[in-house]
């Protein structure tokens, strides 16, 4: 079992003399030293391989091989673009090198499909039931035959009609519609506050129904509320035994019982 | 090579200036190769292992952020596939043979046939012993060792403190000789006989 000390003193560079008195005097240490020894002067004489010069062409021409994973992004745009019937920016050897990068390149790989499929995404399908609500929630009345006259192109016609019959009957249509709409104004206005004193009462009839209403359910969910609550805690609180006398506390005595006769209601026959 | 430096040539290479990449190739690409072929010993597996680090290197430049020198960030990468494959590799068959010609690019070519064949067999036991070790330990040995990287840029391309790769560096080596002692015991050699030659095994 080795003390460590020479793996402390190999770890903190600690010269070669002061490891070898180390390894005189630990017998553990000598034999873990005698065997590190000959592996390190082993090492120390082997020699780095030697790389070939076919080798050294190929890393040179990493760059014609491939693409970084930042220009990749690029390429990927301008294939996506060239797939849009835009000419492709890139060239012949871009498409090359971008085509062995997302052979090799998982997440661009992963980016390419993903983007590339977007225009084979199906259209969003509403669900059968959205149909046939819009349907029921289209109004189906048809337009009558009349409503053609508020047709501002049919009212216009209409208004030239009239003033040249108007005309014809030998009034001046500026006069009569200057009394039309002095008496215009006289009407619309009575007519709008009957109208508003009609619908206050109306909002209010429905006030006064509303607030009765009101009253009324009220009350009986209050009713309702408190029975049940009160049936709840007869429930809780029903018991069959009589609960035990209390016990005295230290230092008081014991409660008086109670005698039936003084608790009597004292009556016109006592 | 500061990590200002460092930084100004992965700049240039993502720029696409030829001549920066060939610096960036030049100056690493013995290193890298020799990590591969440490890891697989293998000259065709290492070359194309060196083909795919330097194809990841090229795709992922601009990740390098100049934080730390640009060598350990260039092993990390190294380290990460060769241990893809060299995982592979050992699922596949037994890593534990070693060939003469696995070994034969990393030895000095001498006159002496006879001391040339003696370290070739200390050699393809080093090899196998590293097999049979911890992965964590076998990697610090080579790339300390072998691949004769600093202890700094170790623990940089590990994501590991300088003690903890010292530490291991250390357990890693007696693994070794226990691996190679444990050896010579199985070839039929008595313990004590064992104990010294492991001693002596390269000296």
């Amino acid at each position: 079992m080795s003390c460590q000390e020479l793996e402390r003193l190999r770890g903190s560079g600690a010269p070669e003399s002061e490891r070898t008195a180390h390894r005189a005097a630990c017998i553990a240490c000598e034999a873990i030293g005698a065997g590190i020894d000959p592996i390190e002067s082993l090492t120390a004489e082997l020699v780095q391989p030697a790389w070939s010069a076919s080798l050294r062409d190929a890393l040179l021409a990493v760059p014609e091989k491939t693409v970084s994973c930042e220009n990749a992004g690029l390429l990927i745009a301008a294939r996506l673009e060239a797939e849009t019937g835009e000419p492709f920016s890139g060239t012949a050897a871009d498409r090359s090198r971008l085509d062995f990068h997302l052979s090799r390149c998982d997440g661009c790989r992963e980016a390419w499909e993903t983007l590339s499929g977007i225009p084979f995404l199906e259209a969003p399908r509403p669900a059968p039931w959205v149909a046939e609500r819009l349907s029921a929630a289209r109004p189906t009345r048809r337009r009558r035959r009349w409503m053609g006259i508020l047709d501002p192109r049919a009212a216009i016609g209409f208004a030239y009609g009239a003033a040249v019959v108007v005309m014809l009957a030998g009034f001046n249509p500026a006069d009569l519609a200057r009394k039309a709409g002095a008496n215009l104004r006289s009407e619309t206005r009575t007519a709008a506050a009957a109208a508003r004193g009609s619908l206050a009462d109306r909002v209010g009839a429905f006030e006064d129904r509303t607030s009765r209403a009101f009253a009324v359910w009220r009350g009986r969910v209050g009713g309702y509320g408190r029975a049940a609550l009160s049936n709840v805690i007869a429930l809780v609180m029903r018991t069959e035994d009589t609960p035990p006398p209390s016990r005295p506390r230290n230092g008081e005595e014991r409660a008086p019982q109670k005698n039936e006769n003084e608790n009597a209601t004292p009556t016109w026959r006592a | 090579m500061n990590g200002n430096e460092d930084k100004s040539l992965v700049e240039r290479c993502r720029k696409g200036d030829d001549d920066a990449w060939r610096e960036l190739v030049d100056r690493f690409g013995p290193r890298v190769y020799s990590v591969a072929y440490h890891f697989t010993l293998k000259r065709e597996d290492a070359e194309e292992l060196s083909q795919e680090i330097f194809l990841k290197i090229f795709e992922n430049l601009d990740r390098y952020d100049g934080g730390f020198p640009l060598i350990a960030w260039i092993v990390s990468i190294s380290r990460n596939l060769c241990i893809d494959r060299y995982r592979r590799r050992k699922r596949e068959k037994s890593f534990r043979f070693v060939s003469d010609d696995a070994v034969l690019p990393l030895l000095k070519s001498t006159d002496d046939p006879s001391a040339e064949a003696l370290r070739k067999e200390r050699t393809k036991m080093l090899f196998s012993a590293l097999a049979e070790i911890p992965d964590d330990l076998a990697e610090i040995l080579v790339l300390r060792d072998l691949d004769g990287l600093a202890y700094e840029e170790i623990g940089r391309a590990l994501a590991l403190p300088d003690g903890t790769v010292k530490s291991r560096l250390f357990r890693a080596r007696a693994e070794v000789a226990k691996k190679i002692r444990e050896r010579h015991e199985s070839r039929g050699g008595n313990v004590l006989t064992s104990i010294a030659m492991a001693a002596g095994a390269f000296v």
